[in-house]
């Protein structure tokens, strides 16, 4: 009697700690937790300013583009983050990223970014007090640039999120948050940016599927036209979002 | 695999070709008469035979540029890539390094891939503190006069540079496949050339400056708000308010520790455009090599 007592007990506490994993996941993914995310454009800006997306269509088009170079660049270092989320693989792929992003407003975004979830994520999950510890380390070192794709990682990884979830999200919060770009630089209304972005949702399941599970070694752009035209960003001469 | 070797070094006070080493499918060429006797520059064209790289070639060489050396790298016309038979990935592999106050400067014409070719291309740049670098890496649509835009298959180029042996400093890949969702003209729009300029070290600051106050005057004046009525219009209606893209699209960006490197990023819908502005920005590289690039 009491063995079966034991494994219903058990049962219940596991189901019960990936119920809770749920309630982390979505603030996670959650466009309302205070990460600077709404401050950045991700090119979109520009590629306005420069006549490269004047329409709804252009914009749907855009977003695909830029999902695809999420994928090719950023995702093998949310991968990598996310499998080995411990202090060393965290700093060598901040490095390597830090080499990667030669686009400096791109680079730039991607600091701000990732400082803003680590400082986040380090008070809010406080049942993970490594989180804590190796973002005071970081910050005492000097060393350490913060890049996003490699937070992002190690944060989930630490939160015991699966790869593959993981790596989805990534690309997730960069479709929402070009969408929400989109409706303040009034390409599309706010009716018009949530039919888009469930439309785009095939496209970017297929992209994520693509391009996840892959080293950070073999990181690469795939949409060069998108990287010249971010990195005009700092030319703008009125501007909304910082990049 | 045999790799072809260009060595550079100091004998009498010059920069000197000692080595030259060259395998088929390429073959090195090393005028003397590239610009006045006084400067002290070797220039090596890397020409292939028949014009250009076809299915299956692979073409490998390392390059080094002793201290206080300097060395040009360049074609004697565009990089034709020819379709791929099989399935075969045609390549190029460069491996340099650049010594103290040593400057290599690599400067080829665009690679050109004709439709369904598949193209591969790996440079890497070992460099001191002290070395200087400029990498000039372009593609174009293939042969546009035909209507062959943007039809080859697969590109890839890598290019890394690394300080003191084994620092990432510049790490880039560009990756142009055809894809189920997006081909690769999708991706370019009617941009017809891409290029990247890569300038690193202490005798190019000049350079670096000047060129990043010219792109930023240059797209200051093609870059603009949108007006109000313009988004969310239907398409009759952006087609009366808006200014048409522009034709030339730059950008720069500063990297590596102290931004000892500046990158600049270039679209353009002609390759003439490309060349005029590689020859402009590159003229004062006369003085340092003996003739300008790109003229």
């Amino acid at each position: 009697m009491e063995g079966v007592e034991e494994a219903n007990k058990n049962d219940f506490k596991s189901s019960q700690s990936v119920s809770l994993q749920q309630w982390s996941q979505w603030q996670l993914f959650d466009s309302i937790l205070p990460t600077g995310g709404f401050a950045h454009s991700l090119g979109l800006e520009a590629a306005m300013q420069a006549r490269l997306v004047v329409s709804p269509e252009d914009l749907k088009t855009y977003v695909i583009h830029l999902l695809d170079n999420t994928g090719s660049l950023l995702l093998p270092f949310v991968y990598t983050a996310t499998i080995s989320p411990d202090t060393q693989t965290w700093h060598k792929l901040d490095r390597l990223l830090n080499a990667m992003l030669t686009n400096e407003i791109g680079r730039k975004a991607s600091t701000a970014q990732g400082s803003a979830l680590m400082r986040v994520s380090a008070s809010v999950f406080s049942e993970i007090p490594c989180l804590k510890t190796m973002r005071n380390a970081a910050l005492s070192s000097g060393a350490v640039f913060f890049h996003h794709a490699p937070v992002f990682g190690l944060v989930c990884g630490l939160l015991g999120f699966d790869a593959e979830t993981t790596q989805r999200a990534y690309v997730f919060v960069t479709m929402r948050d070009v969408i929400s770009a989109a409706t303040r630089l009034n390409l599309v209304g706010p009716l018009g940016a949530a039919v888009l972005q469930h439309q785009v949702a095939p496209i970017a399941e297929s992209l994520s599927t693509k391009w996840m599970n892959r080293d950070a070694g073999e990181a690469c752009q795939t949409c060069p036209l998108l990287d010249t035209v971010q990195g005009c960003h700092g030319y703008l001469f009125s501007r909304l979002f910082c990049s | 695999m045999d790799r072809g070797k260009l060595v550079v070094e100091r004998i009498g006070g010059k920069s000197t070709l000692t080595r030259c080493l060259s395998k088929y499918p390429f073959k090195f060429i090393n005028p003397n008469k590239v610009g006045p006797s006084q400067t002290d520059a070797v220039w090596i064209y890397t020409i292939t035979y028949g014009g250009g790289i076809v299915s299956g070639d692979s073409i490998a060489f390392d390059v080094t540029v002793g201290d206080g050396c300097t060395a040009v790298l360049t074609t004697q016309s565009s990089t034709k890539v020819y379709k791929s038979i099989g399935s075969k990935c045609s390549k190029q592999m460069l491996e340099a390094s650049v010594g103290r106050d040593a400057l290599l400067v690599v400067i080829p014409d665009p690679v050109t891939c004709f439709s369904t070719a598949k193209y591969s291309q790996l440079q890497i740049f070992k460099v001191v503190p002290e070395s200087s670098l400029l990498v000039v890496d372009w593609i174009t649509s293939g042969r546009h006069e035909s209507g062959e835009k943007w039809a080859f298959s697969h590109y890839k180029s890598t290019n890394r540079i690394l300080l003191e042996g084994d620092e990432p400093v510049f790490l880039d890949t560009i990756l142009l496949e055809q894809g189920s969702h997006i081909s690769i003209s999708d991706r370019l729009q009617d941009y017809q050339a891409i290029a990247m300029i890569v300038l690193l070290g202490p005798k190019l600051r000049l350079i670096q400056n000047q060129i990043q106050e010219d792109v930023k005057k240059l797209m200051y004046q093609q870059l603009r708000v949108p007006s109000i009525s313009s988004g969310r219009s239907t398409e009759s209606d952006s087609n009366k308010h808006c200014l048409p893209k522009p034709s030339f699209v730059a950008s720069c960006s500063t990297f590596g520790p102290k931004g000892i490197g500046v990158v600049v990023r270039v679209a353009s819908m002609t390759t003439e455009s490309v060349y005029n502005f590689l020859q402009h920005q590159l003229a004062t590289m006369e003085a340092l090599l003996g003739a300008s690039p790109y003229r």
